[in-house]
């Protein structure tokens, strides 16, 4: 092929849905590092976020109030889920808060449909403005709002679970709970933040990638499965293997569709997925972090 | 003591019986309704129950049919084939029904096309099903057939000097019937398929197909698809100014897709009925004053205009009553034959005329080529 753009283009359309993957790991990684739990209810505040700023939006507020009220929003349903359900029955072992957070991802949906209804609601792009045209392929600013937002989420989570005594506290306590009491680390106090944590940073990857969708109450059903993915991938715990896991699925996912076929995409996506798990059970960056306290 | 329990159970019964037949004095034709109000085409079932459940009261309201009211009952079919069947025998066993309307998928349409050929109670769909008239006696369809909704913008196409067209699909039964109807009716039109691309309906980007696509230089792209795909794949090539013509399916002709559209600037062309643009329609037309009228009674009643889905079921709902009058009885073998015997019956979707072989009864100029231009439908063949 002498011309390159395709290929490019490629990379880019991988770039941004790599993106969305990879914010939407973060957000159950983050859960996950602190309560040891997979929360199947991390699609519900991606779309619970991407819907309120649509809505605040049209109602006129400009866009970083309705951004920063949205993860607000989202903070305090997190916690009140993490309260009121999820506490009581913290005693009772993995497989009924599994269950019981898929419970809430269905209460959730079916609260969203009854706010929002069923059709899709279109947020504009956080930039007005023509997509850029780089050697003939296509990138839209959104995009590089989502790396960027990506690498500022990030950072800061970075920062608070190592260098503020509440984030390390909230990594004590995902490495050993009775430890962690015993030093006088209120567990309960960690569980909730870690919840707050998540669904903020799950509606925020809504709020940010929702510009390039059209969102209605169903569409955090694939983001979260491909963020599990990615997380797996990545190694649960890792919020920089969910990130790193995330861009790649994006692209395979890209380059799959542009050399070989759409029908292609999922199946290699399985095929990368069984194959980490059998070689490396703790996915790509799992082994460091479990040793890492 | 016996005897008061025997005189209550008598009183009771008295009463039970007098109830019934005061009932069966107003008795109302009984027609089911199934709909997909949830899952997966939740977002057109509405606008199909709207559609159903106004003309019903338009027609309650001018004194019924015969002088029994209409009844519509309703369900959700949950956009699936398996609960479209339950409620389908559920509305013929336990309500029961003498007619059927509904449905809004192919499979969710064969479900019901099974109960009602079981049943032999006539149902009246809307959707891409194609009704063998003479294996499905007791099924007809208000859609237009889907071989129009292909036909007939390439028919346009031709006419605007298009020949070269690139076909970008969704991976499944719709993507596989919209690629083969397109390969079967571009030699009719001087048309080239230059190249076929697939995508999952879930997909967030679809730049690498389009990329793809565009290395072939076709002067058209075809997207047989609905809702928010479709206005993805519109979206992406104007991003990707690829400033060629996007064909999608006929489904789209509706405000939700109109709203989702309007801020692009490439030609979006979307193959319609009537009822999507009651302006565009020629004064001439036999059908200018059934869609205009009905489309202003649905925009009083829930402030939006009527459409394609709506337009599809107010047939239904018409052509029963229709059928209803001449025969005089609720018999549903008696109605089929009525409805089968249906000619020149001027509906929102165009002129009837069943006949034993053809159960969907308009033709391919029923169906206009529109277009958006400046967050309205323009009509670019009619």
């Amino acid at each position: 092929m002498g011309d390159v753009s395709p290929l490019l283009q490629f990379l880019f359309s991988g770039l941004t849905t790599g993106s969305i993957y990879a914010l939407i790991a973060v957000s159950l990684v983050i859960v996950y590092k602190v309560s040891l739990l997979i929360c199947f209810a991390q699609g519900e505040f991606f779309v619970i976020g991407a819907l309120t700023m649509a809505t605040l939006v049209s109602k006129g507020l400009p866009m970083p109030v309705a951004f920063g009220l949205s993860v607000v929003v989202a903070m305090v349903l997190g916690a009140l889920v993490e309260r009121v359900l999820i506490r009581p029955i913290q005693s009772s072992g993995t497989g009924n808060l599994i269950v019981m957070t898929i419970a809430i991802s269905l209460a959730l949906r079916g609260s969203a449909l009854l706010i929002w209804g069923k059709e899709s609601h279109v947020l504009a792009p956080f930039s007005a403005g023509i997509p850029l045209q780089v050697f003939g392929a296509t990138l839209q600013p959104q995009v590089l709002w989502i790396v960027g937002i990506t690498f500022v989420a990030l950072l800061a989570i970075w920062l608070f679970f190592e260098k503020t005594t509440l984030g390390i506290a909230m990594r004590a306590c995902a490495e050993n709970r009775l430890g962690a009491s015993l030093m006088g680390i209120s567990t309960q106090k960690a569980a909730l933040f870690s919840w707050a944590w998540g669904a903020g940073i799950g509606a925020l990857a809504g709020m940010a990638v929702s510009p390039l969708l059209f969102m209605q109450y169903t569409s955090g059903v694939m983001p979260m499965v491909k963020g599990f993915i990615a997380m797996s991938i990545g190694g649960l715990a890792s919020v920089v293997g969910a990130v790193v896991a995330g861009y790649l699925l994006g692209l395979v996912e890209a380059y799959t569709i542009g050399l070989v076929s759409s029908e292609f995409s999922d199946p290699i996506v399985f095929t990368i997925l069984i194959v980490v798990l059998l070689f490396r059970p703790n996915g790509l960056f799992g082994a460091r972090w479990s040793r890492d306290v | 003591m016996k005897r008061g329990v025997f005189m209550g159970l008598a009183t009771g019964l008295a009463l039970l019986l007098l109830c019934g037949n005061a009932a069966k004095a107003a008795t109302s034709y009984k027609i089911g309704g199934i709909f997909p109000l949830t899952g997966a085409l939740s977002w057109l079932g509405e606008y199909k129950k709207k559609g159903a459940e106004l003309k019903v009261e338009l027609i309650n309201k001018a004194g019924g049919i015969n002088g029994h009211p209409l009844e519509l009952i309703t369900y959700d079919d949950q956009s699936s084939p398996e609960t479209a069947s339950r409620v389908a025998q559920r509305l013929v066993s336990r309500d029961g029904v003498i007619s059927m309307i509904g449905t809004a998928s192919v499979p969710v349409s064969g479900a019901v096309a099974s109960i009602a050929a079981k049943n032999k109670i006539p149902a009246i769909i809307g959707s891409g099903y194609e009704v063998n008239a003479q294996k499905e006696p007791f099924l007809f369809n208000t859609a237009h057939k889907t071989d129009f909704a292909v036909a007939r913008p390439f028919q346009y196409f031709q006419g605007k000097g298009i020949t070269k067209l690139a076909l970008l699909m969704p991976i499944g039964p719709l993507g596989e019937l919209g690629s083969t109807l397109a390969r079967k009716y571009a030699p009719h039109y001087g048309i080239t398929i230059v190249g076929e691309e697939k995508f999952d309906i879930k997909a967030a980007d679809l730049t690498t197909q389009l990329a793809k696509l565009r290395t072939l230089g076709p002067q058209a792209v075809f997207s047989f698809c609905t809702g928010e795909p479709a206005a993805l794949v519109a979206r992406n090539m104007n991003q990707m100014s690829m400033n060629i013509p996007i064909l999608v399916s006929h489904g789209n002709a509706n405000p939700g897709f109109l709203k989702f559209v309007s801020s692009l600037t490439l030609p979006i062309i979307v193959p319609a009925g009537r009822a999507a643009a009651p302006d565009a329609v020629a004064d001439s037309d036999p059908c200018k004053k059934v869609v205009t009228d009905f489309s202003r009674a649905h925009q009083q009643k829930y402030g939006e205009p009527a459409n394609y889905y709506s337009a599809e079921m107010v047939d239904a709902i018409s052509l029963i009553a229709a059928a209803l009058k001449t025969t005089g009885s609720d018999d549903p073998v008696k109605l089929r034959d009525a409805l089968e015997k249906t000619k020149g019956f001027v509906g929102m979707q165009g002129i009837y005329n069943f006949s034993p072989t053809d159960h969907h009864g308009t033709v391919l100029s029923d169906m206009m080529v529109l277009t958006v231009k400046d967050g309205k439908w323009a009509v670019l063949l009619k």
